[in-house]
């Protein structure tokens, strides 16, 4: 090892990247998404969530699902707040690739790269 | 241990970032100090130099002492402020005495008599070989574990199945290549000198004298692709006595005013005790790459690094200044293991 020399990070500032951000998701009889609404652009702290405080501040628009791709599931940290994601892959008209998942705790769906 | 899982385990963790410059420097000062032992170094990459010991023995004596020497060396020059574990191996062949080292301990080197290569190499894993991860992973799927499995095939398998790649691998396994240690390029010094017609005592003449020679030296077509790290002013005097210093720039520069500024220093604490006749400035010497030509070598690599690093740094302070904080942030590793996207990665604020 060498001397230090620089300036410290401060691991009080982090802020999470790729935080999910909240859409509108209509569904089918299967739970498959067949149109997507944009909520709005949100800036979020590390764990908290999207409320309903946060104004969207882009419009709105909606698209409709061209087709899903893969559907998969993530259960994590059941020890403290579990986390409980259904995470669908759809192709949206134009054919853009979406992630979406949604929050099986609150039923609220939202965008996020994987 | 990585940084996400020591934060995880200690929120209030300081971290340091590296500082590649302060590496580079300590790597080329052990490099300095290691050619007292031997004049063929060569410094594979950061922190691993091979040395070429052919002819050692009849100085220093057999391998352990060799290497001994060697600990001794660059203990030295620890100067015993940092701790600088180094792991040292001896082998014939850059690919054994490097394997060799990866096996050393800290206070126990590993060396490899001409006659145990081969069985030691064979024990060794794939790993060792200095091979792409795509062949690394076909290796093992192919059940290759050991060099030793690599062995039992014939050449000629390994070559149709991974190319020169494969036959190289097959080479360094069985020991049947030996990769000598080839020794860096170090120009020879570089002298320019200047005679007063009177003897000269003034100093503003003394300084103008040095910053010309100064200029000639750097005009020098040996300097080219070389900064100057050490140099040496030497003056005779009118008396017949000599005045003398020398400098180790802590940054090697081929600036003028950088290598000019602290030999002025010296000659207003420390001036010639007579009139000058002659005056010679001779560059000792140097690292590999210039302050105007950053190209391909490892040292103008970190110089063009460091530079690109301050002028971060001002932009970021200048930034702070105006908008009373800082607006520039970097991304550092949280959990990047974490099934969840959200958690793997973060924002912090970016304060040189």
């Amino acid at each position: 090892m060498v001397a230090n020399s620089r300036t410290p990070v401060r691991v009080d500032r982090l802020r999470a990247l790729n935080t999910p951000r909240p859409v509108r998701v209509e569904i089918d009889a299967h739970d498959k998404p067949t149109t997507v609404t944009d909520a709005g652009e949100h800036t979020e702290q590390l764990g908290k969530r999207p409320t309903e405080k946060d104004e969207p501040s882009s419009p709105q628009r909606t698209c409709s699902v061209n087709d899903v791709l893969e559907i998969w599931r993530i259960d994590d940290e059941w020890w403290r707040i579990p986390i409980c994601r259904r995470y669908v892959e759809v192709i949206l008209e134009g054919g853009k690739h979406v992630v979406l998942f949604e929050d099986l705790n609150t039923g609220e769906w939202f965008e996020q790269k994987p | 241990m990585t940084v996400s899982q020591a934060i995880g385990l200690c929120p209030s963790l300081t971290l340091y970032e590296p500082d590649p410059v302060h590496y580079d420097e300590a790597f080329t000062r052990l490099l300095h100090t290691l050619e007292t032992i031997s004049p063929v170094i060569e410094p594979s990459e950061l922190g691993r130099v091979f040395i070429g010991v052919d002819g050692l023995e009849t100085l220093f004596g057999p391998p352990e002492r060799q290497l001994d020497l060697i600990a001794q060396v660059a203990e030295k020059e620890n100067n015993g402020e940092e701790q600088w574990p180094s792991r040292l191996g001896w082998a014939r062949g850059k690919f054994a005495a490097w394997v060799a080292a990866t096996r050393a301990k800290p206070d126990r080197p590993v060396v490899v008599a001409d006659d145990r290569r081969v069985r030691f190499l064979a024990k060794q894993s794939v790993a060792v070989l200095p091979i792409s991860s795509d062949t690394h992973r076909r290796l093992w799927q192919l059940g290759l574990k050991t060099l030793s499995d690599i062995t039992r095939l014939p050449e000629s398998a390994m070559t149709s199945q991974f190319g020169a790649e494969g036959r190289h691998a097959w080479q360094l396994a069985t020991g049947s290549t030996v990769d000598p240690v080839v020794g860096r390029e170090r120009p020879e010094p570089i002298t320019t000198g200047i005679d007063f017609p009177t003897p000269a005592a003034d100093q503003a003449i003394l300084c103008y004298a040095l910053g010309r020679l100064v200029d000639r030296a750097l005009t020098h077509p040996r300097r080219i692709g070389w900064r100057v790290h050490v140099f040496r002013v030497r003056a005779e005097l009118e008396s017949g006595a000599s005045w003398m210093t020398q400098v180790v720039l802590k940054d090697p520069s081929a600036n003028r005013e950088h290598i000019v500024a602290p030999v002025t220093v010296r000659l207003e604490q420390q001036p010639p005790t007579g009139a000058v006749v002659h005056l010679a400035v001779e560059f000792l010497g140097f690292a590999r790459g210039t302050d105007e030509l950053q190209l391909f070598a490892r040292d103008a690599t970190s110089a063009a690094r460091a530079g690109r690093r301050g002028a971060l740094h001002t932009a970021a302070h200048e930034i702070k200044t105006r908008f009373k904080r800082s607006l520039l942030h970097h991304v550092v590793e949280v959990q990047p293991w974490s099934r969840i996207p959200e958690r793997r990665y973060a924002l912090i604020d970016f304060e040189p």
